[in-house]
Parts: C-alpha cells; structure tokens; sequence
C-alpha cells in the first residue's frame, strides 16, 4: 500500500501546483521542469542503472523534438491529422529508431571506449545537422506550430497552463514507465552487468544485449523528451542535440545523484532553477554552476539525493534530530563564507562605484569595501573549518548501531 | 557417459605455453578435483571451459556439444555455472538480488521488459529457498559488496548454482577462510552438489580427499596423474611434483 | 594544383603538430592514471590567456617560457588536490570531475578575461614571410610552431626513452604498483607526468594563440579533436597520437583545400539531381563542408573496428 500513495501523491501534487503557483513564469518554470525530468531520467537509465557514461544522449532527445516539430507542421499543413498530446509519443519513436540503429554498434563495449564512441556520434550528428538543412533547419532550426492539432475537449494548447497539463501528464506516465522498468529483468539485469559484466555473462547473459536493450529504452525516453520540448517551445534547433545540451543532461543527472530513482528529478529540478531564477540576479551563474558542479563531485559524489538518503541511517535510528544544532553550527559560517565569496565575484564584475548586496552598500574601487569582505571571507572559513570536526562527530554518532546481543554460532 | 570432455587442449598466452595438451573426461554425477602446483594453470583451465578464454587447439565437449570459444553466456545457458578464485558477485545489489538475477535466464524470464520481478511469485520463492540453503536468508537486503568475507563466497557459491546447472565448476572455494568456515563451506558444497556433477579446484588437501571421486594433477599445464585419491597419493610423479606436501596429510 | 596541394600540406602539418603537442599531453596522462582528462584543452586555453595577459607587460618571449610554466604548476595542482580525491569514486567519477573542471576553467576565463576575442599578436621578430612559393606567402611564425612541435616531440622521446625517470615513468604507466612497490614516489610522478602534460598543452596554447585566436571557445574546438586523435591513434602511444594528429591535421587541410563534393563524385557516374530534392542537402555535400566532422567519423569507424586504436595495446 505504501508504494501506491506516492504515485498518488505525485497526482495530486501535479494537479495543484498550478494553483499554488499560478504566475505565468512558474507555469514556463514547471513545463521546463517537466521536460528535464524526463530528459535526466532517461539518461540515468543509461549511467546510474547501467553504468554507461555517455556524452551524446541529446542526440536522441533532439532527434524526436525534429521529428515532433515536422509533425506539427504536417498537422498544419494538413498533410496529416494528429493530436497534439500524440506528439510526444512521436518523438520516443523516432529516439527510440535512432537509438536501435546506434545502439547497435556502440553498445559492445562499456567504458570509456562508449564513453568516446557517444561523444564522436554526438559530435557528428550535431555538425551534419548544421549541413542536412531541409530535415534540420541549420542554424535557425525548425519551427511549428502546436494549435492546429483537433482540440482536445475544447482545448487548443494555446496557453502555457494546456502545456502544463499535457506536459505533467507525460511525465507522470513517463516516470511510471522508467520506474517500473528497473523491476523488470531487463532492468534488474542492467544493474547486474553494471556491477560486474563479467559475472552477468557467467549467469546467462549477453552483456552487449541488455545494455542494448536499456540503450534503447534510454533513447525512447529521450525522445518523448524532446517531443515534450517541441510542443512546449515550437521550435527547434541543432543546439538540442550538441555536446553542451549532452553535457547539460549528465549535469543534472550527476548533481542529482545516479544511484537513486529520485536523483535525476532532483537534478533536473534544481537545475531548472538555477537556469531560470538564477540567471535573473546575476551575469555570473553559470560560474556558480560550474563551481556547484566541481564541488558536488568531489565532496558530494552521490548528489543530492545520495545526500538526502545518507540520513536515513540517522532516521531508522531515531537521531536523526541529534544532528540539527550541529548543522546550525556549521550552517552559520558557511553561509557567511558563501555569501562574502559570491558578494567578492559579484563586485568584481561591477564597473560603478556602488554595488549593493544584500542590503549592504559596498564601493567596488574602494580599499575599504575589499578589505571588508576579505577579512569577512578569510574569518567565516576559518570559523567554517572550526566547526567541522563536531559535525563529522555528531555523524558518527547518528550512525553509530547500538550493540544488540549476537546470536550464538 | 563422460558430460565434459576436453581432447587436448593448448592455450598460449604470447609466448608462454599455459595448457600443454590435456585430455580429461569428466562423468556425470562425479566430484573431481584438480590439483596442481600455484602456476600450474588450473584456474585457466576454468576460463577456458567457461568461455573466458579462447583454445588454441583441441576441444571441449559439454553433453555433447562443442564449447571451446564459445561465448561465456552461450556455455552457462547450456548447464554450467562457475564460481571464481576472487569473489565476483554483484557489489552494489543486495543479497537477495544477486541471488534471484542469477535464476532469471533459468526461469525463462530472458530479457523481458514486461514482467515486474516482485510479482514473480515462483522466482521469489525460488530465490528465498537458495538463500535459505546457503545460509544468507537473514542477510538478504544488505547489498553484497558489505557482507564478510566468508558470507560473500557462500553468496558466490549460491549465484552459481542458483540457475540448477547440472555442472558446477568452483575455484577455490574455501579459499582465505578460517577452518571451521571452511567446514561450513564444504558441507554447503557437498549439500548443494548433491546429483551434480563438480570439478573443484582446492590445495587443502585434506578436503579434496574427503570430496572427490577423482582427483586430476595439473603440473606445468599437463596433467600428470589423474586417479582416484588413494592411486594418486600414492603416485610416485605427483609425490615428486609436491616435493612432500601431500605425505604430510597422509 | 600542386601549390595548393604543398601549401595545404604544409599548412596541415602545421594543424597536426599543434595537435600533437596536445595530444601528446593527454597520452601520457592516459596512459598513466587511466583519465581521460577533459579538461586537458583547457589547459591549452589558459595557456594562451596567460601568454596574452604576460605579453602585454613584458612581450611574447618571456611569455613563451612563464606561461607553460603557469599551466603546469595548476595542472599539478588539479592532480594533487582534486583528481585525487576524485579517484577512489571511481573512473566514471573522474571522467565527470573533468568534465566539470574544463566546464569550470571556461567560465573562470570568462570571468577574468571577458568573452570578447583577445588581440594577441604574434610576436615581431618572426611576423615576416618566410618564403614565398607560387605566388603566396609562408608566414615565418608558422615555421617556428612546426620548429618548436618537432623539438618537443624529440625532447619527450628522448626523456621517455634514454633517461631514467623516463624508463620509470614508461613503467608506472603499466605497473603502477610494481614501480611503486619498488621504492619509487608514485604519487609525486603522477603529479609530476600530470603537471608537464598540463604544461605541455599550455605551451601549445602559448604558441596557437596568435593563429588560432584566443577566445573563450578555443578549448572546446579544439578539445574533441584532440580526444579523437588520442583515441585513434591508440591509447598510450606516443608514436599513435603523432600519426593521428598528422593524420587529421592534413585530413582537414586537404578537405578544405579542395573543392570537390559529392555532386564531383555523382556526375562521375553521370548521375545528377534537382534543386528541390528532398535529399538535396546530400547530394550537394562539399568536402570542405564535411572537414570539421571527418575527425569524429573516422573516431566512430576506428572505435567499432579497431577499439584498441591504431597503434595501441591497451583498451579501458
């Protein structure tokens, strides 16, 4: 019973957000999200559950938006009749064809030689999109229009909320699917010849074929993806399937956390943030980005959710509450330093000579303001470091099993 | 009638000849064990019977077929399942999963997409009972790659013979354990082997003797001896061989 | 004919030089720790950027010695704090570490250099023609990038081969923990190999600058390209990632010298097609227009034939 009320939960939670928050830059906000989430879920099923590292996954989420923008002009030419919310079948179709073809030569082999082979298709694909002009458009792209589709109950898919709708409607049933793919044998096999190939072979199985087989439900995915971003942008463009949408998508999967079902929409959900809201206070957010990414790997390689789920431990244990005032104690400092280092980026960026953070008005050519905040940065890590060696003890405690008594052997 | 056959394999690897030639006919039902100085090229004759590795010549015959060079998966779904000198397990999946992925091409269940493993009440049952055999039912969510050592072999042993293969080959299954853990693992082995054909690859010597049928000594990638136990203690070639280790467990 | 073929062939050994002096770096990072570090292109761009920035005080010579030098201390820092701590997660983590890392350096550029193209010149000593031949000039600066490519690529060979921290760098890269085992400071040459590769990409920025231009961008142009060649010429080899970066330099030279295109190759066989054909796109393909992606095509080929790469012995 406990399995179905989350799947209802998330329901109810889709049906309501856009009351809660019925601005038109959240609905843009959800719609992105709702994208992404598909989008990184498909590619964890290639890393986190069959330890495929690839930098060309755009590829096939590109591909089915292509193919999901040309049916919408179909539709508008009326060289065909198709219902908008058809269209993001039509993109998984088509990822899933690019993906059978592909799959079929670069799945023999894990690892790094995957790893290169993906990104030389990612790189190819995406330079002769720029030549193949009439499928994709070159530089401008293709765009269409998502309004002349037969209505559904009335609805035209005007407005961004239809989007929504449509939008959280696949997702939902998207994220059903990817999640009940991993109970499947092919996906408990995917697990298996990620954590030793070798051994999979020795139980029966073709290594090559279940990461096939994942490689094409992984471009499946991909592609309703994209077709979801057609709908939602009606436009598209080679810049969908190139490195840096590939590498936007092991981003958030990566930030998120590849070992959980959960840490890909985490990732995509805080990316999308970070893109969206982010961007709108400072120039500087993509170094943040890259800075958040170069830290989350090398102190936090589980991500987000591989963080949350790390006080699961303390939870079972009933300490999980031992830990808040130690978080608070070192919450504090970092904060501060966190806070003084981006106000330092931030006033470096400045040309005027007033810059105001926070509330807090600081010259950028004078000594004074520099001085400050040096000083602000260099006190709050050296308290910040102070503050670690009682947290590490508290978690050692939290997760500390009592002694219960052995069983005699 | 000989299940396992293998006319005389050679296996190269560069320059250096590892199996020089070697015939051996394995009947159904027996226990045998192959012996054999460190170096002398017993665990490669695993890989080449399992499909790890390629023959240069000869062949091997499994109830009947050919298998030399065949794909490893290929040879498993045939009825032959291995263990491994270093545990091989599945680190990252729990006890339990290890266990029941190993059933899953026995059961017919291939690469299915449309079948929820939770649901699959024969293969949980069967995945409950191998665990209940190798002891590890009370071990079942930890993920594998936490359990002890000794825990982790009898986990190894349990995927390989999870699938009901009709031949288990077991390299170095007590290898590293304490003596009475190596007890358990041969009464484990004895218990679960029961109709089974075994080739085991062992030193303990007091162990091939109480287990094998027949015991075949492998020196320099020939075998030099292949009897039962008494016949070939009492091998003048095999004494040599040993320089007196197997006097000592006389 | 023949003087666009010698001065595309001399311009592609130009390209394919630079391009070693790149890969050459990242094979030996390789082949020695197992990463392929993304980031290793944008070594290349700080070295540039750091030439720019030095020349302006002090000119183009000194900035030929103390930028690489830059790179190289960074580099070997990168190694000792953050690959390191990377390493016991994993190769897949590594990978994403630099990955992040070159994503990282690009937005550092920016933000100290701005996104504006940098005019870095060549330096006046070598901005004359060094000779001219049917007509069109061979700059003298390109001479001295194929001068200081051949140099560097004797240099390694002979450091590699005929010293000793050579025999035990050649050692570690396949016994890590033989050589290691035998008294020698495996972590210090990891550092080490990782700080001259870095320095060495870093030089090869220093000197394509000027040619090339400096932007923020130069480091993902140029860092697949570099990835290919390591990959086809076969991972840790020296003599590989020389041949493959020949290869493609003068591949891409000669492609976009010539003209021919696939409508050269139809009417061959006497077919030819309509403007408005669907498939029009293919069938009016020039060769110049397919150079940028003949790297990757031929990546993709060797990787299903040949995984080990031309030359290499070794797969991941």
């Amino acid at each position: 019973m406990k399995k179905f009320t989350i799947w209802i939960l998330l329901a109810v939670t889709l049906l309501i957000l856009p009351e809660i928050f019925d601005s038109l830059l959240s609905i843009s906000i959800f719609n992105q999200m709702a994208i992404m989430i598909v989008f990184a879920l498909s590619y964890n099923m290639l890393l986190g559950q069959g330890g495929m590292l690839s930098f060309g996954h755009a590829v096939y989420f590109g591909m089915g938006g292509f193919l999901a923008v040309h049916v919408l002009r179909m539709v508008e030419y009326e060289t065909i009749m198709m219902s908008t919310t058809l269209i993001p079948l039509v993109g998984g179709l088509f990822g899933l064809l690019a993906a059978i073809f592909i799959g079929s030569f670069s799945t023999r082999k894990a690892g790094t030689v995957f790893a290169m082979i993906s990104l030389g298709i990612g790189e190819l694909i995406a330079a002769s999109s720029l030549i193949l002009v009439s499928f994709f458009g070159g530089e401008a792209g293709i765009s269409g229009d998502r309004t002349f589709g037969p209505p559904l109950f009335g609805i035209e898919f005007t407005q961004d909320l239809h989007i929504y709708y449509l939008g959280a409607a696949w997702m939902y049933v998207a994220i059903l699917f990817m999640y009940l793919f991993t109970q499947t044998p092919a996906g408990r096999m995917a697990n298996a010849v990620r954590d030793n190939a070798e051994r999979a072979e020795f139980i029966g199985y073709s290594a090559r074929k279940v990461r096939f087989i994942s490689f094409c439900a992984a471009g499946f995915f991909a592609g309703v993806a994209g077709g979801l971003f057609a709908v939602n942008y009606e436009i598209i463009t080679e810049e969908n399937l190139n490195a840096i949408t590939s590498g936007r998508v092991l981003l958030m999967a990566y930030i998120g956390g590849l070992g959980f079902f959960i840490g890909p929409i985490v990732g995509a959900i805080v990316l999308t943030l970070v893109n969206s809201v982010l961007s709108n206070y400072t120039e500087l957010w993509m170094l943040y980005l890259g800075i958040m990414f170069v830290l989350t790997v090398m102190f936090l390689p589980r991500g987000l959710a591989g963080f949350m789920m790390m006080h699961r431990v303390p939870w079972h244990l009933g300490k999980l509450q031992t830990l808040a005032l130690p978080y608070t104690i070192t919450f504090i400092p970092g904060t501060v330093f966190v806070l003084s280092m981006i106000a330092m980026l931030e006033m470096s960026h400045v040309s005027s000579n007033e810059f105001v953070f926070l509330g807090i008005t600081l010259n950028p050519s004078g000594a004074g303001s520099w001085a400050l905040l040096v000083v602000v940065t260099g006190a709050s890590f050296y308290a910040l470091r102070r503050t670690l060696p009682q947290l590490r003890a508290a978690w050692a405690a939290a997760t500390t099993i009592p002694e219960i008594n052995k069983e005699a052997n | 009638m000989a299940i396992l056959s293998l006319k005389n394999i050679t296996k190269k690897f560069g320059q250096t000849e590892i199996i020089r030639g070697v015939s051996l006919d394995i009947e159904q039902g027996e226990k045998h064990a192959i012996i054999g100085p460190n170096g002398a090229g017993k665990s490669t004759l695993f890989h080449l019977i399992s499909g790890r590795h390629s023959v240069n010549s000869g062949t091997i015959e499994f109830k009947g077929n050919e298998i030399q060079n065949r794909a490893p998966y290929e040879i498993a779904r045939m009825g032959l399942a291995r263990s491994f000198q270093v545990t091989n397990i599945f680190p990252l999946m729990s006890v339990f999963e290890n266990v029941r992925c190993a059933l899953l091409w026995s059961m017919g269940y291939r690469y299915s997409f449309w079948h929820l493993v939770g649901k699959q009440k024969g293969l949980n049952e069967k995945a409950e009972q191998t665990l209940h055999e190798i002891g590890l039912l009370d071990r079942r969510n930890f993920p594998a790659g936490e359990l002890a050592y000794a825990e982790q072999r009898a986990l190894e042993l349990g995927v390989a013979i999870a699938s009901g293969a009709e031949m288990i080959l077991l390299d170095e299954p007590v290898a590293g354990m304490s003596l009475s853990e190596a007890r358990n693992a041969v009464a484990l082995i004895r218990k679960i082997t029961e109709g089974k054909t075994l080739i085991m690859v062992e030193h303990d010597m007091n162990i091939v003797f109480d287990v094998a049928d027949r015991i075949s000594v492998l020196v320099y990638g020939e075998i030099i001896a292949c009897d039962t136990p008494d016949k070939v203690r009492s091998n003048p070639r095999v004494q040599e061989a040993y320089l007196g280790e197997v006097a000592t467990s006389a | 004919m023949i003087e666009v073929l010698t001065f595309a062939t001399l311009n592609g050994l130009v390209t394919g030089l630079l391009l070693f002096m790149l890969a050459s770096g990242l094979t030996l990072i390789f082949s020695m720790m197992g990463v392929l570090n993304f980031a290793h292109a944008s070594f290349y761009m700080l070295g540039a950027y750091f030439a720019y920035s030095i020349s302006l005080y002090m000119g183009f010579w000194p900035a030929l010695i103390i930028a690489p030098l830059l790179v190289g201390v960074l580099g070997a820092l990168v190694e000792r704090y953050g690959l390191r701590h990377v390493h016991k997660s994993g190769h897949v983590a590594e990978l994403i570490f630099t990955f992040g890392l070159a994503f990282l350096i690009e937005e550092v550029v920016q933000f100290f250099w701005g996104r504006a193209t940098k005019d870095y010149r060549q330096p006046e000593l070598l901005d004359f023609p060094l000779f001219t031949l049917f007509g069109q000039n061979f700059p003298a600066y390109k001479a001295f990038m194929i001068f200081i490519s051949v140099a560097i690529f004797i240099g390694l060979y002979f450091v590699l081969t005929r010293t000793r921290i050579g025999i035990i760098i050649q050692a570690a890269i396949t016994h890590p923990h033989t050589v290691g085992n035998l008294g020698h400071n495996v972590p210090f040459i990891f550092m080490a190999v990782f700080g001259v590769g870095s320095a060495l990409a870093g030089l090869a920025g220093v000197i394509a600058g000027p040619v090339l231009t400096t932007f923020p961008g130069m480091a993902l142009v140029l860092g697949s390209i570099v990835f290919v060649i390591v990959v086809i010429g076969g991972l840790g080899s020296l003599i590989g990632a020389l041949v493959a970066s020949l290869l493609i330099g003068l591949l891409q030279s000669y492609a976009i010298a010539s003209n021919k295109g696939m409508q050269d190759l139809l009417n061959l066989f006497g077919i030819s097609f309509e403007r408005d054909h669907m498939l029009n796109d293919l069938w009016t393909i020039t060769l110049p227009q397919i150079a940028p992606i003949l790297p990757f095509l031929l990546l993709v080929l060797v990787l299903i034939f040949k995984p080990t790469g031309l030359f290499g012995k070794r797969e991941t």
